[in-house]
């Protein structure tokens, strides 16, 4: 199976007059063609940073200070930002949190979606509004030929979300990144956005990322799942080990924090006690050591490598290290990858 | 062996590794924020420097606003003094008064004009007995060849200034009636913001008054007095200021205060009560109505304290618009009266002049601007440093 | 739709109406006639001029004359220039007033809008603290200053540049330079502000991130919704500019209206200070309807008949 995105060694810091807030702090994934990872972490963890890097829209004073970027083989990190407006919105799309203030509420939704396939294709006016409907219909917005002249203002924040799925979908991107699409909604419209996802990955066959606070939704929808915290990767491993044997003391936080029947009603994590790092000056061993139950004197002076639990699993926690205490559930294995 | 570094760290340590979050009170931080500002501090400068000089300055000067000296009137601030053989120096006046001056450029006499030919354009002066004879056609020529005048003393002519001096007696020169500018100019800082500060606090007292009854009361009162608000909002005010003033028709310092205080409230009032409509669902002051506090004690206990920053902004940047209004004003001729002067009523007074004694209007208005700018600097920095969308970390 | 305009209009009559009562009655309660002057005229004469211009009648008479007077468009004679009425005034004096107000709009639109884009997008070059600086100082130099600033140091230099009047094209860069000062400025950081606000949208990360060129994502996603606050501004201001002019007039002796206004209220020519501030009151409520209106067919999000504001 070949890679359709490699993410190495990723570091990305915003330069805020207050200091250098260091939001992805070196992290490396990859995905899969026609994959669909999930990153879950709580607030401020750096997913969206993440998924801004790849889309090369790191707002300043941010700068990706390290790493690659790996799409089909072409460096994004390397291409201006001309270059990248030919992946955007046509090979790699995105999909924002806040649907109310993700769209333009001066133009009209037939606008901005016609804007986004002519700005990819040679299809003209007409043909471009009738992709506009297609892609309107796809997304199931009822009554598309009226829908489609109305500004946004007159769209309620599920309708909105549609639409702007709409415009990520609408020139069959290969990698579809989705930030926490369904955060901003009520309960019942996250429900049908998610059935929308779910519906849509078979239609486009689209490699995904689905970015939420939600394990109940990864669990779902993906095949894979990088946690992540304080701007690192935690554990990074495909669904089934993840749930079935968390190796890191924060993954297993986060599971024990959701309600047990993972099928059922779904709930915004709880986080666990204790607050997330400050990146401005982050903790220099692991991101998660002031929180953790088992931590080490090591952990406080050094981040842990990400030790290879098996084939589908890797996890960063000194405890997976030969000369850790023995802790129940966490294996060790051999050698000390730093 | 045990490798030390896997032990188990107890909690205690921890805790101290734990990020503690700095947690200012909301003015230390907003202080802090705007001490970064360089901008605003420099407009703090600036305003702190021009009240002084309004109200200290004068203390210092040797003259009062109203003090006369006949004898030096429209002199600048710098002149060209030419050398009379030994005994001097003198300098001609745009009024082509002969001024006889130090060498440091102090004024000391007026000499009289003995006679004028206006043909020859030639006065003569007398000075100790002796004429001085001064040619001024040069000076209206389109091409003076470099000479200016020829002052004549005792049979030697100088065609070139000695050299150029700053007035000693009066630094920023005199006004067309020999009263020194920079006096003035001090007295002029007083009137105005003196105008300026009582008439926001004015202003201050009447829109919060009526902004928070409005925001507190809701329903129909608020509506009617909104009502009220929109229709003021839709009159040029400056209309209203002009006739308030020809209305009251006296020309004092109370006058324009009242004037520019009643009418300028409305943006306050919409402020506040934005500000309580937003409180007013807040819990504390839920709670302080539930258990019966008074209206007007929920007002000074809880709202007021909690708008005070977007207050304080709406303040610094409605003193300069007071500022502005009353040079305004004073320049059509509705200012306060001689021989008080604002800077409006100055650089009015210097108007007339403007191309023979230019200095008389740039002092005014440099005045006007600075604190314009100064104030506005200010409260561009305050804004942002009282933001609450900037309240993090 | 259409019931929000007929509000809007009944709402203006209604200020309208509000104006010319309360300016009325506080004329009226000055002190001694229009006719009191420093050498007194003879009591006959005054009480001639009393009953030529109905001055006797009792004041609420006056008042209704005066309203109907209004209703016809009619201001009254002026007092002080007998012979002379307030609409002859305000005929002489509007399109002077017009041509140097128009030409000020222009300039604050032409320069200010641009100046403050590229301001925003050029934020914390070279070039925008030199714009800023600019407008920061354009913001706090009152116009006579400006006027009298120029004329010192411009067309008093340059002989072919007249300081006064409107003889030439040449003659309005003056008077619209010190008409335009502040606005030009305020306009210019207001844009800039707006701007920089919009860029930071969401919105505008999405149009990004739909891979529309730099030159869209500014010039039509960010620029519509960052002018939206500037028209709100410029609408007023259009009418301030031209009713504000009385300074510049004045320093520049055009025969305006607000020339016309100043002398007026130095010779304390009662009826034509009414007149002239019911004239510009109305100029004002109508350009700002005109505005408000024309506004509601921009912003689609104007909801109609809301009060906004709040
Ligand atoms: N423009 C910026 N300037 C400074 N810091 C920023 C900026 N954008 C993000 N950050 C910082 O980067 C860190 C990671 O933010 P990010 O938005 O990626 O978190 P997140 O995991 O997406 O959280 P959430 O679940 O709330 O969306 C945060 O600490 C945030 O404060
Ligand atoms: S590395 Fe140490 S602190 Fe971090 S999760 Fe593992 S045990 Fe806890
Ligand atoms: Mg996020």
């Amino acid at each position: 199976m070949s890679k359709i995105l490699e993410v190495k060694n990723l570091r990305t810091t915003f330069f805020t007059h207050l200091g250098e807030v260091q939001a992805v702090r070196g992290i490396s994934f990859d995905l899969d063609e026609g994959g669909i990872l999930g990153i879950v972490g709580e607030s401020g963890s750096g997913k969206s940073v993440t998924s801004l890097s790849i889309m090369g829209l790191v707002d300043d004073p941010g700068r990706i200070v390290e790493g690659e970027i790996l799409f089909e083989g072409t460096d994004l990190t390397k291409l201006d930002q001309r270059e990248m407006t030919k992946f955007r919105g046509n090979e790699i799309s995105m999909i924002f949190q806040d649907p109310m203030t993700s769209i333009n509420p001066a133009f009209t939704v037939g606008n901005q979606l016609r804007e986004v396939i002519m700005a990819h294709s040679d299809l003209n006016k007409e043909q471009a509004h009738e992709r506009a409907l297609e892609l309107l219909r796809m997304v199931g917005i009822p009554d598309p030929e009226s829908r489609i002249k109305n500004y946004p203002y007159q769209f309620s924040g599920g309708m909105r979300q549609r639409a702007l799925i709409a415009m990520a979908i609408a020139n069959n991107p290969k990698l579809l990144i989705a930030d926490e699409p369904t955060t901003a909604l009520d309960v019942t419209i996250q429900a049908q956005i998610l059935e929308l996802m779910r519906d849509l990955k078979d239609k486009i066959q689209s490699s995904i990322i689905l970015i939420t606070h939600d394990l109940g939704v990864i669990s779902e929808i993906c095949d894979k799942v990088i946690v992540m915290y304080g701007g690192m990767i935690m554990e990074k491993a495909d669904i089934n080990s993840l749930f079935a044997n968390p190796q890191h003391p924060y993954t297993r936080g986060l599971l024990l924090s959701i309600p047990t029947n993972v099928t059922g009603k779904k709930k915004r994590l709880v986080p666990i006690e204790g607050s997330p790092p400050d990146l401005m000056d982050p903790p220099s061993g692991c991101p998660f050591s002031p929180r953790c139950p088992h931590a080490m004197e090591i952990c406080l002076k050094k981040a842990a490598p990400l030790f290879k639990i098996s084939e589908t699993q890797e996890a960063s926690c000194w405890l997976h290290h030969k000369d850790a205490p023995e802790v129940k559930g966490f294996v060790k294995v051999e050698g000390d990858l730093s | 062996m045990r490798n030390l570094d896997f032990e188990f760290v107890d909690s205690s340590k921890k805790a101290s590794k734990e990020q503690t979050r700095r947690s200012l009170t909301y003015w230390k931080d907003a202080w802090r924020r705007l001490k970064k500002n360089k901008l605003a501090m420099i407009g703090l400068v600036g305003v702190t420097l021009i009240i002084l000089f309004g109200v200290v300055g004068p203390w210092f000067m040797p003259y009062s606003y109203s003090d006369q000296d006949n004898r030096f009137t429209n002199i600048p601030p710098r002149f060209e003094i030419y050398a009379i053989a030994d005994d001097g120096y003198v300098f001609l006046s745009s009024q082509y008064n002969l001024i006889l001056v130090s060498e440091k450029g102090e004024l000391l006499d007026k000499l009289v004009r003995t006679n004028m030919d206006a043909i020859n354009k030639v006065y003569t002066y007398s000075y100790n007995g002796e004429d001085i004879e001064v040619d001024f056609k040069n000076r209206l020529l389109e091409d003076d060849g470099g000479i200016d005048l020829k002052v004549t003393y005792k049979g030697v002519t100088s065609e070139y200034p000695t050299k150029t001096v700053s007035n000693k007696t009066f630094v920023w020169g005199s006004d067309n009636l020999g009263r020194d500018m920079l006096t003035r100019v001090m007295y002029g800082a007083r009137i105005s913001l003196t105008v300026a500060f009582v008439a926001t606090i004015v202003n201050l007292i009447i829109g919060v008054t009526y902004g928070a009854i409005s925001g507190l009361e809701g329903g129909l009162v608020d509506d009617i007095m909104m009502r009220i608000v929109d229709v003021i909002n839709s009159i040029p005010l400056v209309l209203y200021v002009i006739l308030l003033m020809v209305l009251i028709d006296n020309r004092g310092l109370w006058t324009i205060i009242i004037t520019l205080g009643s009418v300028y409230w409305v943006g306050m009032a919409r402020l506040v009560r934005g500000q309580v409509l937003g409180l007013k669902e807040q819990e504390y002051v839920l709670a302080a109505r539930t258990i019966g506090v008074s209206k007007a004690k929920i007002i000074s206990k809880h709202l007021i304290p909690n708008t005070m920053g977007p207050i304080i902004v709406a303040m610094t940047m409605m003193i300069p618009s007071a500022v502005f209004t009353e040079a305004f004003l004073s320049f059509i001729g509705l200012g306060v009266s001689a021989p008080m002067a604002s800077w409006g009523t100055l650089a009015n007074d210097a108007l007339a002049g403007l191309s023979t004694y230019p200095y008389q209007l740039f002092t005014p208005s440099l005045a006007i601007a600075f604190t314009m700018l100064s104030f506005n600097f200010l409260g561009d920095g305050l804004r942002s440093a009282l933001d609450p969308r900037l309240r993090k970390g | 739709m259409i019931g929000y305009y007929v509000k809007r209009l009944l709402s203006a009559l209604f200020t309208l109406f509000l104006i010319a009562t309360l300016t009325f009655f506080m004329m009226r309660a000055i002190p001694g006639g229009p006719f009191t002057r420093e050498k007194p005229l003879p009591p006959q004469i005054i009480a001639q001029l009393n009953a030529k211009y109905n001055l006797d009648d009792p004041v609420i008479v006056q008042y209704f004359s005066y309203m109907k007077g209004i209703a016809t468009f009619d201001l009254g004679p002026s007092f002080k220039e007998l012979g002379l009425t307030v609409n002859d005034l305000i005929k002489q004096g509007f399109p002077g007033s017009m041509k140097v107000g128009f030409v000020a709009v222009m300039f604050i639109l032409l320069f200010g809008i641009p100046l403050g884009i590229i301001s925003a997008l050029k934020q914390n070059k070279a070039i925008d603290h030199v714009v800023m600086v600019m407008a920061t100082i354009g913001v706090t130099v009152p116009s006579f200053v400006v006027a009298t600033l120029y004329i010192y140091f411009i067309s008093s230099k340059i002989s072919w540049i007249p300081i006064t009047g409107l003889s030439n094209p040449l003659a309005y860069i003056g008077p619209a330079i010190a008409l335009s000062g502040y606005s030009l400025s305020y306009v210019a950081r207001l844009t800039r502000s707006s701007m920089l606000e919009v860029l930071r949208q969401d919105y505008v990360r999405t149009a990004r991130a739909n891979g529309l060129s730099e030159w869209r994502v500014i010039g039509k996603h960010a620029l519509k919704n960052a002018l939206i606050p500037v028209i709100t501004y410029v609408g007023p201001m259009i009418a301030a500019i031209l009713t504000g002019s009385f300074v510049v007039e004045r320093i520049f002796s055009i025969n305006g209206i607000g020339r016309y206004f100043v002398e007026s209220v130095n010779n304390r020519d009662y009826t034509v200070i009414i007149g002239m501030t019911v004239f510009y009151s109305a100029l004002y409520i109508v350009m700002v309807l005109l505005v408000d209106i024309g506004y509601s067919l921009i912003d689609p999000r104007i909801k109609l008949g809301k009060r906004s504001g709040d």
